[in-house]
């Protein structure tokens, strides 16, 4: 039998596997194949029983004679140029294949096999999904990467747009890579073997609804399913109070795709697959991702806590362990503050503590929650620039006569390091009112007085206080609560 | 065959029976109202069917006319202690998955919960009088529920606040045949023979 149809296939570019038919059914036995590449070298020749050959790949082209057993030896001489062989990379291994069921997300892992090719080389990946008892292609991705002449892990991530519990998944893998250089014709790898991801439709007793309890966006396109025994008939499925037209995932599988979810009450929209004997279900709370926090502002009313305020944007309509949390983070100390915020008032208000020897405080408001996270532009402030003392307290009149009084108050704070600014508003009887302005240092919660002169003999005065930072005013304090004295005879 | 009562017991017990009564009715008022809340700010289909609920007692009773005294005072205490520990749980599962939303429904949760405890009281109450042991509570009431998913937490509650409002009728009705005269003597009897 002549030997005919010599094909050669190389995987790396280096070797390459020849393979020949026999005309006609010859004996089986040794044949010996021999090669020369055509630049004077000597020809090597190798013995086999099989019908093909492991022989490098030639820089241009090679003459190859092969005597195969036979009436008489069979001898045939082929020569094969580069352009004749076909370059088909190794099929790709995968490494790992790890679901993330809260995301729906699967993440590949495999290895480009670098190490034998030529560093810079262009490789695409084409990544398939499969879905269902009949393995049905849900996507195919196309994936790009360099060769590096090393063996690199590379690593996909694909998020499922059902549930991963609802069915099983399968992922294969193929390669081509764009030798250049390489002058034959070149072609995709064979796929992988699949690597599957089970469905609980496939685990005894895995029944539920899916995603369970979970939280999406306002307008997210949500696939429910529901698993249940094989036996078990379901009549129909509902989002909310309206009930949806169901696919048949496989036997035990039953999904219903909600378009453009609307927000959710507080206690989550309930997700009910109704059986022919009894009920299963899963709670979706669909909300809004934080938005960016806006006019942050920070002040202290007694150099210990610093208040930081700020106007909540839209609700996110998650509540309770799903609500947005919010944190305050000073870049200069690295300190991070977690703030107590009820979603249902309006007042957002985070305390962070003066730091001791720290004046400068550089804040950032984080907020997030499971849909989205956002963060407030930072805020460079001065905290001596921005004192907003508390209402004096305890104010008295500690000495009068008929031209004068001396006032008393205390204000609740450490304000040891700047000065202060009280203003003393005087309304005597025929409700004329004058603004009196005094300046003294910061006490530590300490006392302050003021003595007022040139008042009118026998007359009845109403007197308040109000104070704030006499450098860099930043606010007044509110009123204090007014006292009354009506000043001696003269 | 226990002694008749004393008539300062008799009367005693009638005044108990009578504001266990109405205590029953009240919070029978109160849960019916909570029901709706419930259902509504649950989600829930208010004709959803509720298998029976692990750690729920039952209000159905067989031969429940054949029943002593003691028998009544000592199952009503026991599932108001059941319902106690349910709805503190309840109580305790609303402001982890709703925190400040909702207030309302906490607050009728809480208020329910403070009728029921006082209603066990009053149970224990019944008992004292009649000088009868009150059983100890085992642990913290019943075992742990097993970790159940949100929509399963909502169907247990719906199936707590149900079979408490059936518990409210019974007991008045245990309470009103506790309050029975006893026909020879003319006095309520002592709890042991009372059917």
């Amino acid at each position: 039998g002549d030997p005919q149809n010599l094909k050669c296939v190389t995987h790396n570019l280096h070797k390459m596997i020849c393979s020949w038919d026999i005309s006609s059914r010859g004996r089986h036995g040794q044949t010996d194949f021999c090669y020369t590449t055509n630049d004077l070298t000597p020809q090597v020749c190798l013995k086999t029983k099989e019908r093909r050959v492991e022989i490098p790949v030639p820089g241009s082209s090679i003459t190859v004679t092969i005597k195969s057993p036979g009436t008489a030896f069979a001898t045939k001489e082929f020569v094969i140029h580069q352009k004749d062989i076909s370059f088909v990379p190794v099929t790709p291994h995968i490494l790992s294949l790890t679901p993330d069921f809260p995301t729906s997300t699967l993440n590949l892992k495999w290895s480009d096999d670098g190490s034998v090719f030529p560093y810079g080389l262009d490789a695409l990946w084409q990544i398939q999904i499969l879905r269902k008892e009949a393995m049905e292609e849900v996507t195919r991705v196309t994936y790009y990467s360099k060769l590096t002449h090393e063996d690199l892990i590379l690593s996909w991530n694909w998020t499922s747009d059902i549930p991963l519990e609802c069915t099983s998944h399968y992922v294969k893998i193929r390669c081509y890579i764009n030798a250049t250089q390489f002058v034959g014709p070149k072609d995709w790898s064979g796929w992988s073997p699949a690597e599957v991801i089970p469905g609980k439709d496939t685990e005894p007793g895995g029944s539920g609804v899916f995603p369970l309890d979970t939280v999406v966006a306002v307008g997210s396109n949500v696939t429910f399913c529901c698993v249940h025994e094989e036996d078990q008939r379901i009549t129909n499925m509902t989002y909310g109070s309206k009930s949806y037209t169901m696919m048949q995932l496989s036997s035990r599988s039953h999904a219903i795709r909600v378009l453009n979810a609307s927000a959710s009450q507080s206690s989550g929209t309930n997700v009910v697959c109704r059986l022919e004997n009894g009920m299963d279900g899963s709670v979706v709370f669909v909300g809004y991702a934080p938005d960016i926090p806006q006019n942050l502002s920070c002040e202290t009313s007694n150099f210990l806590i610093i208040k930081c305020t700020w106007t909540p944007g839209r609700p996110s309509g998650l509540y309770g362990k799903r609500r947005t949390k919010y944190s305050l983070f000073e870049r200069i100390s690295s300190k991070n503050v977690s703030c107590e915020v009820n979603e249902m008032n309006r007042d957002r208000v985070c305390d962070f503590p003066v730091l001791p020897d720290q004046k400068t405080y550089d804040f950032i408001l984080d907020v997030s929650n499971a849909i989205g996270q956002a963060q407030s532009p930072s805020l460079l402030v001065d905290i001596t620039q921005r004192v907003h003392p508390k209402p004096p307290e305890k104010l008295t009149i500690t000495g009068n006569n008929s031209t004068s009084v001396q006032l008393r108050w205390f204000i609740n704070g450490s304000f040891a390091g700047i000065r202060l600014l009280c203003q003393i508003e005087v309304i005597s009887g025929h409700s004329e009112k004058k603004l009196h302005s005094i300046s003294m240092p910061g006490g530590k919660s300490s006392s302050y007085t003021a003595q007022l002169n040139a008042l009118n003999p026998n007359t009845k005065y109403q007197f308040r206080v109000r104070c704030s930072a006499a450098d860099h005013f930043w606010r007044w304090s509110d009123w204090s609560r007014g006292v009354e004295q009506t000043t001696s005879e003269a | 065959m226990a002694a008749a009562d004393s008539p300062s017991t008799a009367l005693r017990r009638r005044d108990l029976c009578s504001r266990g009564i109405r205590l029953a009715g009240k919070m029978r008022a109160d849960v019916v109202d909570l029901l709706d809340i419930y259902v509504e700010q649950q989600g829930l289909d208010a004709s959803a069917s509720v298998a029976a609920v692990e750690g729920v007692p039952l209000a159905a009773v067989e031969r429940w006319d054949e029943q002593t005294g003691t028998q009544r005072l000592l199952e009503n205490l026991a599932a108001y202690r059941a319902f106690r520990a349910l709805l503190a749980q309840m109580l305790e599962e609303q402001r982890e998955q709703l925190g400040e939303a909702d207030a309302g429904l906490g607050r009728a949760l809480a208020a329910v919960l403070l009728q029921v405890s006082a209603f066990a009281y009053h149970l224990e109450e019944l008992l004292r009088l009649e000088s009868r042991g009150i059983p100890g509570e085992e642990g913290d009431g019943p075992p742990p529920p097993p970790r159940l998913s949100l929509f399963e937490q909502k169907l247990r509650g719906l199936g707590v606040l149900r079979e408490l409002a059936q518990w409210a009728v019974r007991s008045a009705r245990d309470l009103r045949q506790l309050a029975k005269p006893s026909p020879a003597t003319g006095t309520a009897p002592g709890l042991a023979e009372s059917p």
